[in-house]
């Protein structure tokens, strides 16, 4: 009986009316027994209610405590089935182990390769800074007329700070590379100095010791340092007792006064902080080193402000400085972009469109399993049908289906979160350039999340179809049907999945292609110098003995002499500046006796110094005029040697040579044109550049470039012998062959390339996968019809063109609708492309024909098998 | 929601009450309610209704299942049927009350406190 009550529900009883149906017959027994007594009928009934007492209080009592119990019951039988239902799916998982192999490593690394990106996405992308209210932190920026974005001039961060209306706290920070003296071997780090507050508007906070104060800005009192964590472990081995201790950087003594927590820190790989310095031009009043822009200014609005109020904020600020400082500040305004954007806009288009692929695979890879679930479903129509027959009812049978899938999709997800694991630590490990945060890329909890939702939602996805299938279906007629005539419904869904995958096999292929032929093209470029048998290595001259110009320029000397004198080095040259590592420094620059340019317009060139052997140690060639040589002296007449993007920007219709130029108010004769030379990446056009000789223009800051004659790695250990024993305090950095500079150059097309590239082979593997699957399905399922054929004459030949002539009409679909949708989406990756158009016949054309000959391929084989029939055993069977 | 006892008997009796009524087989609320009136002297003359909210609280902590059946005079009726933790149940209550009502007895002889 207990277990009858339980089922009842399902015959629609309501709590309600089963409490009213049992009161009322209390009462109707009582009165009747009233009756019996020979009360009258009216009276009898009455009498029945006053006995009975309150009835609403305990009716409404009686309703709440059976539907509290009927919700308990539905709840213990829907997880009583939904173990049925999960148990009986593992049983049939085990009971077909090939299915169940193929369709979870397909799940498996489809939704792990969507997790590891996810993982990072979510780390540069969606993961909030972390710093104290990250979404309120704005970059402010020095505007120019022409639009250029500049870092700010001391004066005028302070006159920003004054002004502002819009921010709360406004700081600032400048980073360079020193040398490090007064722990082990002389080494260079990369110092950020900071302004009084810095730390607190991020929230950086402090591990060990103390952050700066207010007050320590002032000269005399900003000679100590904070450590960065990493740095600390590192260098220090994480000992405390470091605090106290002092350093030398840049020639300076520095008491480090503390170490940041660990995680706390800027982008910029800082290894140490120290106050920045407020000379005389930190002033709000004072003309004097507005136009020296080199602080990155950070502010935190106020809560609630929009950035259009800040920018008009920032520009009121501007016009009134213009107004204020004439001369320094003409035409420049401020403006803000949020300290996000800075950070990783430049990523984020990549990094999505990264994710999109990937998910692009997931989805073939849906494709593929959820056609491998019809094939299965068709297999499973009798035991289905029995089960149906047996009682279970058409929802129960829609669920367990589902349940399968979905316990594929969970199992698939659970394998997927150790790949992505892996994945992420690899990915991290590879160190993509120019891909922010990665230090704060892992598998987290919002990353299993989501790993786990995918892998839930997709199996829905591809579980809903066979699932739907056989809910439409009639299924005691399964029951009679033969298993061998095939459904025209499933294969008419199996060959839309095929189509499906294939136009996701296309897109991808599209982009891979694409990104494929920019990068070919990317390393086609001509560098502008040959980067084989030559290395370089790096040298900064700090301290009291380098003071002087001379000092320095002795010992740059010195340095070439010894390492002209090694076995095997051909050319040896000093410069401040090595290609493909930035633009350098900028200067105003202006060619004499040419009209002056429009005011708004930069009239800035970018400089490097170099010893007369420089062109030749890279072997860049001499266009016109003639190289630095050993008479261009200190003292010696003021002479530049032009790159040939500064002939095109600045010598239109003039020989530059003897041409005399104005750099920074000092006037110099061009002696020499040289080809232009790479300067950030091959996709990056030259800059106009101009280059002085190291005696006139004397940096501290030394790349020496060693041609050989042989392997130049081999000199590594000799290189730094000679340097060493020249000076012993001076730190050696990024000893490398020069052809690095170009693979490091190209790291990150590489980067996205390869990825999209192994994303679109593996869309590519599985579509294939899937037009096998689905071909051989059909074969198999046509055996009967095709032996007909064959045995009324049909030729193996006309077999095998018919089955394969159907896949390849798939695949031509599929490349359709692949190639319109790639059309669609181009606009994603045209950012990244570089020397081709998104039309690029090249890839549109091949593409299809790849995909048309991997149909081909796949259909051949259940073709093949086809035409071995044996029309008579077919037919008796 | 707070139980709502019958104005003449507490909550934990009509608990008991019920067990017992259904100990001898199953039964239906009235016939529930007639064994209480004919064995306690119709202690719940006025407020029959409390019965049930009792009757299925107790059902809620199944110490007796209900059941649709037919009644004597051929309609549906719910009948309830002790379960074996209820049977357990009756026998703890009766001794506890049991207990408690000896010493209540007890108590009303006991001479005054001396000292």
């Amino acid at each position: 009986m207990a277990r009858w009550s339980r089922f009842r529900r399902f015959f629609g009883a309501e709590p309600k009316t089963d409490v009213d149906a049992e009161l009322a017959f209390h009462l109707e027994m009582r009165a009747r027994e009233l009756v019996d007594a020979g009360v009258a009928p009216d009276r009898a009934r009455e009498l029945a209610l006053q006995r009975f007492g309150d009835y609403d209080g305990p009716r409404k009592q009686c309703v709440a405590i059976t539907t509290r119990r009927e919700r308990r019951m539905a709840r213990i039988e829907y997880l009583h089935e939904l173990r049925q239902d999960v148990g009986y799916a593992l049983r049939m998982l085990r009971r077909a182990p090939g299915f169940t192999l193929v369709a979870l490593t397909t799940l498996a690394l489809g939704i792990g390769a969507n997790s590891a990106i996810f993982s990072v996405v979510h780390g540069v992308l969606l993961a909030p800074l972390p710093y104290r209210d990250a979404d309120r932190l704005y970059r402010v920026t020095t505007l120019y007329p022409d639009g250029t974005p500049y870092s700010l001039s001391p004066p005028d961060f302070m006159s920003v700070r004054e002004q502002t209306r819009t921010f709360e706290q406004v700081e600032a920070f400048t980073d360079g590379i020193y040398t490090m003296l007064g722990a082990g071997e002389p080494r260079e780090v990369r110092g950020t100095g900071v302004s009084d507050g810095f730390f607190t508007l991020l929230g950086l906070p402090v591990a060990v010791g103390r952050g700066f104060l207010p007050a320590e800005n002032q000269p005399g009192r900003d000679r100590i340092a904070v450590l960065d964590h990493a740095f600390w472990q590192r260098q220090f081995g994480g000992d405390p007792t470091v605090v106290g201790r002092t350093i030398t950087v840049a020639g300076t003594p520095l008491e480090i006064v503390g170490v940041l927590a660990e995680g706390a820190r800027l982008q910029n790989d800082t290894d140490l902080y120290r106050p920045i310095t407020y000379d005389d031009t930190f002033s709000a009043a004072t003309a004097r080193g507005r136009r020296g822009e080199f602080l990155f200014v950070v502010g935190r609005a106020t809560p609630g402000t929009t950035l259009a109020r800040i920018d008009a904020d920032l520009k009121r600020i501007g016009t009134q400085l213009q107004s204020s400082f004439r001369g320094t500040n003409d035409g420049l305004t401020f403006n803000a972009t949020t300290l996000n954007d800075v950070i990783v806009g430049d990523v984020r288009t990549p990094l999505l469109v990264l994710l999109g692929a990937v998910g692009f695979v997931l989805l073939v890879a849906c494709a593929n399993v959820a056609n491998l679930l019809l094939a299965r479903a068709s297999a499973r129509r009798s035991e289905l049908a029995v089960r149906s027959a047996l009682g279970a009812g058409r929802v129960r049978l829609v669920r367990q289906l589902l349940t399968e899938a979905v316990v594929l999709g969970g199992v698939g997800a659970a394998i997927g979160v150790a790949i992505a694991y892996g994945a992420t630590r690899a990915l991290v490990a590879a160190e993509p350039a120019n891909i922010p945060r990665l230090r704060e890329v892992g598998v987290n909890g919002v990353v299993v999340a989501f790993t786990f939702a995918i892998g839930i939602s997709t199996s829905v996805l591809f579980g809903i179809l066979p699932a739907l299938q056989f809910s439409g279906k009639r299924l005691p007629s399964a029951l009679r049907d033969s298993t061998r005539s095939g459904t025209g419904g499933g294969q008419r869904m199996r060959s839309t999945l095929v189509v499906a995958e294939m136009a996701l096999a296309v897109v991808l292929l599209i982009g891979a292609g694409l990104l494929i032929r920019s990068f070919v093209q990317m390393t086609r470029v001509d560098p502008g110098f040959r980067p084989e048998q030559a290395l370089s290595f790096r040298v900064t001259l700090q301290g009291e003995k380098y003071r002087k110009d001379e000092a320095a320029r002795l010992r740059a000397a010195e340095f070439e002499d010894r390492l002209r004198a090694l076995p095997g080095v051909t050319t040896v040259a000093t410069t401040s500046l090595l290609p493909l590592s930035g633009r350098g420094a900028m200067v105003g620059f202006a060619v004499v006796g040419a009209p002056p340019p429009p005011p708004n317009v930069n009239a800035e060139i970018a400089m490097a110094s170099i010893t007369p052997d420089y062109f030749r140690a890279i072997n860049t060639p001499l266009r016109r005029g003639r190289f630095f040589t050993a008479h261009d002296q200190t003292e010696a007449p003021r002479v530049v040697i032009v790159n040939e993007a500064a002939v095109r920007r600045w010598f239109a219709d003039r020989d530059p040579i003897g041409s005399h130029v104005d750099i920074n108010g000092v006037e110099r004769e061009v002696v020499g044109l040289v080809g232009d030379v790479l300067q950030r990446n091959p996709a990056d056009p030259v800059a106009p550049m101009v280059f002085a000789p190291y005696a006139q223009r004397t940096t501290r800051s030394l790349r020496i470039v060693v041609r050989t004659a042989g392997d130049p790695s081999a000199l590594t250990t000799a290189i730094r012998g000679e340097i060493r024993a020249i000076d012993a305090d001076l730190a050696i950095t990024d000893i490398r062959p020069l052809r690095q500079l170009v693979v490091r150059s190209l790291s990150t097309p590489r980067f996205y390339t390869s990825l999209l590239t192994l994303f679109a082979g593996v869309g590519l593997v599985l579509a294939t996968t899937g037009v096998f699957g689905v071909m051989s399905y059909a074969v198999a399922q046509r055996t009967r019809e095709i032996s007909i054929r064959m045995a009324l004459g049909a030729l193996p030949g006309d077999v095998l063109r018919m089955i394969v002539g159907r896949a390849i009409g798939l695949a031509a679909i599929g490349a359709v609708v692949g190639v319109a949708t790639a059309l669609l989406l181009g606009r994603f990756i045209q950012g990244q492309l570089f020397g081709v158009s998104l039309l690029d016949p090249a890839t549109i054309g091949i593409v299809p024909l790849v995909l048309g000959a991997s149909a081909a391929l796949a259909s051949f084989v259940p073709a093949r098998r086809a035409t071995r029939f044996d029309p008579a055993s077919a037919l008796r069977e | 929601m707070p139980p709502a006892p019958g104005p003449d008997i507490l909550r934990g009796t009509l608990d008991l009450l019920i067990l017992k009524a259904l100990s001898w087989g199953p039964a239906h609320g009235y016939a529930v309610a007639r064994w209480i009136q004919q064995a306690t002297g119709d202690a719940l003359a006025v407020g029959e209704g409390s019965l049930y909210p009792a009757l299925h609280r107790l059902e809620e902590r199944e110490w007796i299942a209900a059941s649709w059946g037919t009644s004597e005079n051929n309609r549906q009726a719910k009948y309830y049927a002790l379960t074996r933790r209820g049977r357990a149940q009756l026998r703890i209550e009766a001794d506890n009350w049991r207990r408690y009502a000896a010493a209540v007895f007890a108590a009303l002889d006991a001479p005054a406190l001396q000292g």
